[in-house]
């Protein structure tokens, strides 16, 4: 018998394998077999981790070094499950960028990025993205469950890593400066988070017990919270707020999403701002429960309403000006990143909750609108509006309505599921005296409303000449899965979810049995 | 060999390395050659081995002895190898031309050092850990100020190779605050630090390569294509 802690190990080692895997593998059929059953398998055991969680609480491996408790819990199914829908629709946009040529060498512009020794033919990119993504996916589920914050930062470093060269999948000119800043911004951000870690660490390290490898575990951090030193506490939760958050792609320290977002291959966009955006959010999560625990829930909360805020009057302009749809949603998830944070800076049980919940909600609803506009932009090959004259709804009917009901919900239109988080915030901010807060949020909510409905509006309504595309069978699954999900969610959250997600806000607040 | 064992001795040791590993810092800002830059940063790398070395000894802490070898391998010899054989294949460029000319740079990498000087003020408390504890009141100083300077040095260089130097150079600075608050983290958490450290320079390297490749220079600010 197996104990059951165990599916932690096994939940590590199946992506990693499936990356080994890839990495030697030459055909495509095996590799896109590898990868879709790597990530059911994936999936599956999230659900495990998210069923042994909720039946017996937080559960930990070899001594503690990986640890789940609900929060993680919940993180790493909603991870799972976005690796899953796009991991199914990478093999359908892979074979058409095959087909259409797009993997070719000399595609948009490329000038002699093939020259570095090793041959950038269409295999290899394929082999390269199919190795890749585990590895990605890897990382993120390492952040989750290492219980050690200097390996948890060690998994976030990882993730841009292995993400670097999925953003210069296409290798041109302009990917390449995506790439880099990508990586520079990246690397500065984390530098500053483990400067964090760092005197986190320092400032538990005289208390009994917290010696050597268990002293920078969060479990045993959190207990002894009240007792950490409050100076370095107060330096350290600033650091890596800018760390993680450069990582989140708060304002100002966005500039990298962009630019990635809309040079990587779709669905790993899609995972960069779903999945990845969770990780570097739930990193946060960890040090704001310590900082409040230490300095009460004041400080950290007040500086991360005020990036969280200023997150989200940033990308409120650029998203009304914005000219091409895939930095439309980067700004868009910038935007997210902003409401999630404030959600967290007004804390308290609602403030808790609805940061769960909108979690939830955006990682269904954002990796919907990514496939969709991938799906757009296969077709006719341009991410800018005015290339596309109107018309998408009746060239692609599927993607174009799950575009635009992906769009509502995630504007946060009732009856959708968004509406409910972003109304809790707006609620909780109000209930707990945040005016100021809570009227910016309105007011940069409703700008953003405005600008996305426009922008969507143009792109999908009016007539066309164009010929009704056929149904494709691996994208359009998954978008019709996952807009299914998107629209049921709205109405019914299924009850262990809805527990998961309490027990993950309970987390936050520090009343989880156990905890 | 009693004064060996003195722990005044082992103090004015650390600081003495510290203040000659801010003076490398210093004289990375102000040189022009790129090679001379990689060499700099390396020893710069291998003195804050021999300062972890030091504080090992006195503390009687075994585990740095670890980190100390690891660093010594991995920042004093591999990585300035990566980087010059980068350099060789490279070409040409050998310059920096940073933003701002080196006299001003320099007076600015002073101003930074006495931030960090006040910014480690608070850490410093004698009269709660006494002893051979205090030892590295100044490295902590000097860490944050390689912090600083490293990110003045991301802002003031164009070239793509130089922003990894400097990108090395906060890295360091993370390594000298860690010895000296700590003495050094868990090592597991060292060793994950190196790994990320060696593998993030062989990723920047090949993406300056493939910069260098693309856009027949290594100056970061002709990439201008991606706005708004």
């Amino acid at each position: 018998m197996i104990p059951a802690q165990m599916i932690l190990a096994f939940l590590l080692a199946v992506p990693l394998a499936a990356c080994a895997a890839c990495a030697v593998s030459r055909r495509r059929p095996v590799l896109e077999a590898v990868n879709v059953s790597a990530f059911a398998l994936t999936f599956l055991l999230a659900l495990a981790v998210a069923a042994q969680v909720l039946r017996s609480g937080a559960i930990s491996l070899w001594n503690g070094f990986l640890y789940a408790d609900s929060l993680s819990a919940l993180v790493i199914l909603l991870n799972a499950s976005a690796a899953l829908a796009c991991s199914v629709y990478a093999v359908g946009y892979l074979r058409e960028d095959e087909r259409s040529g797009a993997l070719d060498d000399d595609a948009g512009g490329n000038t002699g990025v093939s020259n570095t020794g090793v041959s950038n033919t269409g295999g290899f990119k394929l082999r390269k993205y199919y190795a890749l993504t585990p590895l990605l996916v890897f990382s993120m589920l390492l952040v989750c469950l290492a219980n050690n914050l200097g390996v948890m930062w060690a998994g976030v470093e990882l993730t841009t890593l292995a993400s670097v060269f999925l953003v210069t999948f296409y290798g041109k000119v302009t990917s390449l400066e995506a790439a880099w800043k990508y990586a520079i911004i990246g690397g500065v951000g984390l530098s500053m988070a483990l400067f964090g870690t760092l005197l986190t660490y320092y400032a538990g390290h005289k208390l009994p017990g917290s010696d050597g490898l268990a002293g920078l575990n969060w479990s045993v951090l959190v207990r002894q919270a009240g007792q950490l030193d409050k100076t370095s506490m107060r330096m350290a939760f600033v650091l890596v707020l800018l760390g993680y958050g450069t990582k989140a792609g708060l304002a100002p320290m966005h500039t990298w999403k962009p630019d990635a977002y809309s040079e990587a291959p779709v669905p790993t966009a899609a995972i960069l701002s779903t999945a990845l955006m969770n990780c570097a959010i739930y990193a946060l999560v960890r040090f704001y429960v310590l900082t409040s625990r230490c300095l009460g829930a004041e400080y950290p909360g007040h500086l991360l309403l005020l990036l969280g805020i200023f997150s989200m009057g940033i990308s409120a302009p650029f998203i009304l000006v914005q000219k091409n749809f895939r930095r439309l949603l980067a700004y868009h998830t910038i935007e997210h990143a902003g409401i999630m944070l404030t959600a967290l800076g007004v804390g308290g049980p609602i403030g808790s909750l609805a940061l769960m919940l909108h979690m939830t909600f955006h990682t269904v609803a954002k990796s919907a609108l990514f496939l969709c506009v991938g799906n757009i932009y296969q077709h006719f090959k341009t991410d800018l509006f005015q290339r596309i004259k109107g018309g998408v709804l009746r060239v692609m009917p599927l993607a174009g309505s799950a575009f635009c009901i992906a769009t509502l919900a995630i504007v946060g239109m009732p009856p959708f599921c968004l509406f409910q988080s972003e109304f809790l915030i707006v609620g909780a901010a109000f209930g707990t005296g945040h005016l100021l807060t809570g009227a910016l949020f309105l007011l940069f909510g409703t700008t953003v409303f405005a600008g996305v409905a426009l922008h969507v509006n143009e792109l999908v309504l009016g007539s066309t000449e164009e010929a009704r595309t056929g149904w494709y069978p691996w994208r359009d699954t998954s978008i019709l899965v996952l807009v299914v999900i998107l629209i049921a969610i709205g109405f019914w959250l299924p009850a262990p979810l809805l527990e998961l997600v309490r027990r993950a806000a309970l987390v936050v607040i520090g009343n989880e049995a156990g905890g | 060999m009693h004064t060996l064992q003195d722990p005044e001795f082992g103090n004015k040791m650390v600081t003495l390395m510290a203040a000659l590993v801010l003076v490398l810092q210093i004289a990375m800002v102000a040189q022009r050659w790129i090679v001379t830059n990689i060499r700099i940063f390396a020893a710069q790398s291998i003195l804050l081995a021999a300062i972890a070395n030091t504080i090992a000894y006195y503390n009687h802490a075994p585990h740095i002895y670890a980190a100390a070898a690891l660093t010594f391998l991995a920042k004093g010899i591999l990585v300035p190898i990566v980087l010059e054989r980068l350099v060789a294949r490279i070409g040409i460029g050998r310059e920096i031309e940073p933003i701002l000319n080196a006299p001003l740079s320099i007076v600015i990498s002073g101003g930074l050092t006495l931030v960090g000087y006040v910014l480690a003020e608070p850490f410093y408390r004698p009269e709660e850990s006494p002893g051979a504890a205090t030892l590295g009141h100044n490295a902590l100083a000097v860490a944050i100020s390689l912090f600083l300077i490293g990110f003045f040095m991301m802002i003031n260089r164009r070239k793509a190779l130089t922003q990894v130097l400097a990108l090395l150079c906060l890295e360091n600075g993370l390594f000298l605050a860690a010895i000296s608050l700590t003495y050094g983290m868990p090592l597991i958490v060292e060793l994950s630090v190196l790994f990320d450290v060696l593998v993030a320079v062989l990723v920047l390297g090949i993406l300056v390569y493939r910069i260098r490749e693309t856009f027949e220079s290594m100056d970061v600010s002709r990439m201008r294509r991606l706005r708004g």
